[in-house]
């Protein structure tokens, strides 16, 4: 039976109609046995494949490899069909990118687009000790570097909508010499990535000053707010503008206070292009923050070096990496957890950045912990080591979870372990003095 | 002195043990410690793999001289002493030894693998036993079962020894999640307000804090919109005891910043699809998403129930397309079937409930992993029969070029949301092509969050006898990307070169000759190999 394609859509006879009554192939349980069980290294693979074949426009080797990946592919399977959905996703929203016009591939998926209420936030920032590791051993740092002051002021540069600072308030209320008077300031761009709140940041700052009154700590929220005009642009075009608004006196410092930078999970969004001869944003940003003398820069985030601009050494890179959190949840939560498919979804999100996007829409630049640290040094910062007691504290708070997750240290880094494998790094830093 | 702590091997208090890849096992070294990157352990550590026995019964420390193995080393250390070594050789090896990683003896396992292979000997015992082993140890008080003896001696210590409750009825075991949790919990910000000041009406939305505020800097705060209820509460209860000043600082901050500020918290994406699902207030707490998604009718595997209004969107678009053609009794069904199994995940309705339910025993240090959960998510309805007798990779790969491309092709266009515009084309003989008939929401239920690629060859059959992809809606190529190439570069040496690498006997003369192009016939659709 032909092919062709009718320009304007003749009529176009079906020769043998009953086909389609066939409901399922014989295959199509073949498929489904066999593929569940090709292994991580064969997954990768085929990714792999397909993503030249879509760089060689080698279409039909892509759209074969994209049918053998769609059978192993299960969003609520084992964790490599888990991860393998993700990835195919993204080859597709990347090949759909091709012919813009044509096709409407909506991306993110309804989980990747939900808001959450601030309650909702607080189980999903504790499903895994992913993030309250950074959590942990940030305020740790902090704590010992406030010490002595009567005022701090926190800088808060973090895609986790303030889920950090209530133990910090709960723990600079028990000092004994008795809680300093807390300022937080978040900006109020923040890129377009999941976790979503369905609140406002004002109202996230309420609920933090309601608690610090309940605990007694003189307590200030702020929002630095930018030009109402670059609401509808993207994160970077608002972030520059705010970054020349990163001064003493818009921020009102104040001589008296220790300032902290907080950054989670923050550094990756920030350009690490340079435009000729212009300094990347990441680096410009690093130089406001040091132009504020802070008292304390504590950087945390994911250990994974996704910067390089091949596709192919993305995906593996990305494959060999993100197959830790994907673990993790599978030893904890059952297959069909809508929290966990959420928090995968999340994931998902990350992957179709990475692996569907140039350029400038490739907002993803995550690296590594010991690149970060170069930066840092390069940047006039020197490390802080994270002293005993925060240590300890991050100990004890995995030896709460199940076993599996751990820690060690790389010089003065920090890093979270799962199986072993690097997943989160935390740093803190200083400036050095002259 | 680099230092790590690895709970997969500590559990009990162990000596610390490197982890896998990243640690150089001499402590002082002048070469810079070699970091790995993530998932590939060092390149020139040895990969053992040892049977299931051997890996049970092996030991960490074993004496170089006789053997012998021990669990810990300073038992080994002692044992070593009664060989009577001369005093050079008394000391430890300080040879470099070989960094040696472990793989999990079991087949399907994903740390079966070398590059998930993990670095300590102990680590992978005890990672098997807990995966694949029987769980023998269980703990009294909430009949928690463990694998690995440490593991349920650590459980059992803290076991309902810690319990934070808060205000609102859930129960942590955890501090910092209690802390967290307090400070953003509904119920309290709602009784503070309350005690705050004078009682007045809710705000809308059932939101907590909220209460009309007479003074002038936060009347010009928005009304709550649909989806973000704009939280400029009363500054009374945002209100600390701080300096005067302060506080009219922080209401004209908070007020001045509260429209343009809302809008960048909600995602860019068209709003229509977000709003449609999410209409109800999600403010309460935990309902607040499964109210969403459970207000929708539950998927049945009947196709003709919308399940959602996405999926219902689709049902109506299906119900309402007009055709002559006789397959349209047929075709809903399975389209709908499909695009509800592939939408499924979006919508699942039979879900555990409440997520503020989850966090409690996650707190807990629990390892039932997947087992006692193994088979229970692994029934979905919408799926297709159980599987049948499995066909080698090599073998699937090579089904994958004997349905050729066309097929895919179809397939792919199936699965990108421009199936739906083929499928009710399928239905109508005349068609422009060049049309898009598919509305956005169509699209994004087949692209929400599965991937909507057909699961099998058959559905995209039909879309192969339509012919191809309509990008550029003059196309008269099988090229799906719209690119102008035939079946760009080898098509064939692609795909062989694929199935040969991915490893096995394969015959490629088989796939060669039915791979030849467009023409195809019901044959080689249900030939198997």
């Amino acid at each position: 039976m032909k092919t062709e394609v009718r320009g304007n859509g003749g009529s176009i006879s079906l020769q043998n109609p009953s086909l389609f009554n066939i409901p399922l192939d014989p295959i199509t349980g073949a498929l489904k046995g066999c593929l569940g069980s090709l292994d991580g290294a064969c997954i990768e693979k085929l990714l792999l494949h397909c993503a030249s074949a879509l760089e060689n426009n080698d279409v039909t080797l892509a759209q074969q490899v994209m049918w053998v990946l769609n059978n192993v592919a299960s969003t609520v399977g084992d964790t490599n069909q888990r991860l393998t959905a993700w990835f195919l996703r993204a080859l597709i929203s990347r090949a759909s990118r091709v012919c813009p016009t044509s096709m409407n591939f909506n991306g993110g998926s309804m989980f990747q687009r939900r808001l959450m209420t601030v309650t909702e936030l607080v189980g999903y920032v504790d499903l895994i000790p992913w993030h309250r590791f950074g959590f942990c051993a940030s305020n740790g740092a902090i704590f010992k570097a406030v010490e002595g002051y009567g005022k701090v002021h926190i800088l808060d540069f973090s895609i986790t909508q303030c889920m950090q600072w209530p133990t910090l308030i709960d723990a600079l209320a028990k000092r004994p010499e008795g809680p300093p008077s807390l300022r937080i300031t978040v900006p109020s761009c923040r890129p377009q990535v999941p976790p979503l709140l369905n609140v406002s940041k004002e109202e996230v700052g309420h609920r933090l000053a309601n608690f610090a009154k309940f605990r007694d700590v003189p307590f200030e929220f702020h929002v630095k707010d930018d030009d109402p005009c670059l609401s509808n642009e993207t994160f970077s075009t608002q972030f520059e503008s705010l970054l020349t608004q990163l001064t003493r006196s818009q921020l009102d410092l104040r001589y008296d206070e220790a300032l902290v930078i907080n950054c989670q999970n923050w550094l990756r969004y920030l350009s690490d292009e340079s435009k000729g001869n212009t300094t990347t944003v990441r680096d410009a940003f690093l130089d406001v923050i040091k132009g504020l003398n802070p008292r304390i820069i504590v950087v945390v985030d994911e250990d994974c070096d996704l910067s390089a601009s091949s596709l192919s050494s993305r995906i593996t890179t990305c494959f060999n990496y993100l197959w830790i959190p994907f673990d993790a949840l599978e030893t904890f939560l059952p297959k069909d957890s809508r929290q966990r498919l959420e928090y995968e979804s999340d994931i998902g999100h990350k992957i179709e950045n990475i692996v569907g996007f140039e350029g400038f829409q490739r907002t993803e630049r995550l690296e590594s912990g010991v690149k970060l640290s170069q930066r840092m040094n390069d940047a006039g910062f020197v490390s802080l080591p994270f002293c005993e007691d925060t240590i300890n504290e991050v100990k004890s708070l995995l030896d709460e979870h199940a076993s599996g997750w751990g820690m060690k240290r790389e010089e003065d880094m920090l890093v979270l372990t799962w199986k072993g494998h690097n997943s989160v790094f935390a740093t803190a830093w200083t400036e050095l003095e002259d | 002195m680099p230092v790590d702590l690895d709970n997969s091997s500590t559990a009990s208090g162990e000596a610390s043990v490197t982890s896998s890849g990243n640690q150089n096992p001499l402590p002082k070294s002048t070469a810079k410690k070699k970091r790995n990157l993530p998932g590939m352990p060092d390149p020139d550590a040895e990969v053992i793999a040892l049977s299931p026995r051997t890996l049970l019964a092996t030991n960490r420390f074993v004496c170089e001289i006789c053997n012998k193995g021990f669990q810990r080393d300073q038992n080994l250390q002692l044992h070593r002493r009664g060989h009577n070594l001369p005093w050079k050789l008394r000391q430890r090896s300080s040879k470099e030894v070989k960094k040696r990683v472990y793989v999990c003896p079991e087949i399907t396992c994903v740390h079966h693998h070398p590059s998930r292979a993990l670095g300590d000997l102990t680590g992978i015992k005890k990672h098997f036993c807990r995966k694949h082993g029987e769980k023998k140890w269980k703990c009294d008080k909430c009949s928690k079962k463990y694998a690995v003896q440490s593991d349920w001696k650590a459980h059992s210590k803290i076991c309902g020894t810690r319990e934070y409750k808060c205000d609102c009825g859930t129960v942590f075991s955890r501090r910092d999640s209690f802390i967290t949790h307090r400070a953003f919990c509904d119920v309290l910000a709602e009784e503070r307000a309350k005690a705050q000041t004078q009682p007045q009406p809710q705000n809308q939305n059932q939101t907590a804090t909220k209460e009309s505020d007479p003074k002038p800097q936060t009347t010009d705060s928005s009304p709550p919109s649909a989806a973000a209820p704009v939280s400029v509460s009363a500054p009374e209860s945002g209100k600390v005891p701080a300096p005067a000043p302060a506080v009219p600082q922080l209401t004209s901050v908070i007020s001045s910043s509260a429209l343009p500020i809302q809008s960048s918290d909600l995602p860019e994406n068209p709003s229509p699809i977000m709003e449609e699902s999410l209409a109800p207030a999600p403010a309460a707490a935990p309902t607040g998403l499964n109210g969403s998604c459970s207000s929708s009718a539950s998927l049945g595997s009947n196709g003709s129930s919308g399940s959602g209004s996405r999926c219902s969107v689709f049902a109506s678009l299906f119900a309402s397309s007009t055709t002559s053609a006789s397959l349209k009794p047929q075709q809903p069904p399975v389209f709908i079937d499909l695009f509800q199994s592939v939408g499924q995940p979006d919508c699942l309705t039979d879900l555990a409930p409440s997520p503020s339910i989850e966090p409690i025993s996650l707190c807990l240090s629990t390892n039932h992993g997947s087992s006692i959960f193994g088979t229970a998510g692994q029934e979905h309805r919408q799926y297709a029969p159980p599987p049948q007798p499995a066909m080698s990779a090599t073998a699937l790969l090579q089904k994958a070029a004997q349905m050729g491309a066309t097929a895919t092709n179809a397939s792919l266009l199936h699965g990108l949301g421009i199936a739906s515009l083929s499928s009710s084309s399928a239905q109508q003989d005349n068609l422009q092509w060049g049309q898009r008939q598919v509305e956005p929401e169509n699209t994004s239920v087949v692209a929400g969050l599965g991937l909507g690629l057909p699961r099998d060859g058959s559905s995209g059959l039909k879309e192969l006898m339509m012919g191809t992809p309509v990008f550029g809606p003059k196309q008269a190529t099988l090229d799906f990307l719209g690119l102008g190439m035939a079946a760009g570069g080898s098509p064939n040496g692609g795909l062989s070169a694929l199935i040969t690498s991915i490893g096995g006997e394969l015959d490629v003369v088989a796939a060669a000759t039915s791979f030849g192009g467009g023409d195809f016939t019901s044959k080689d659709i249900g030939r198997s190999s």
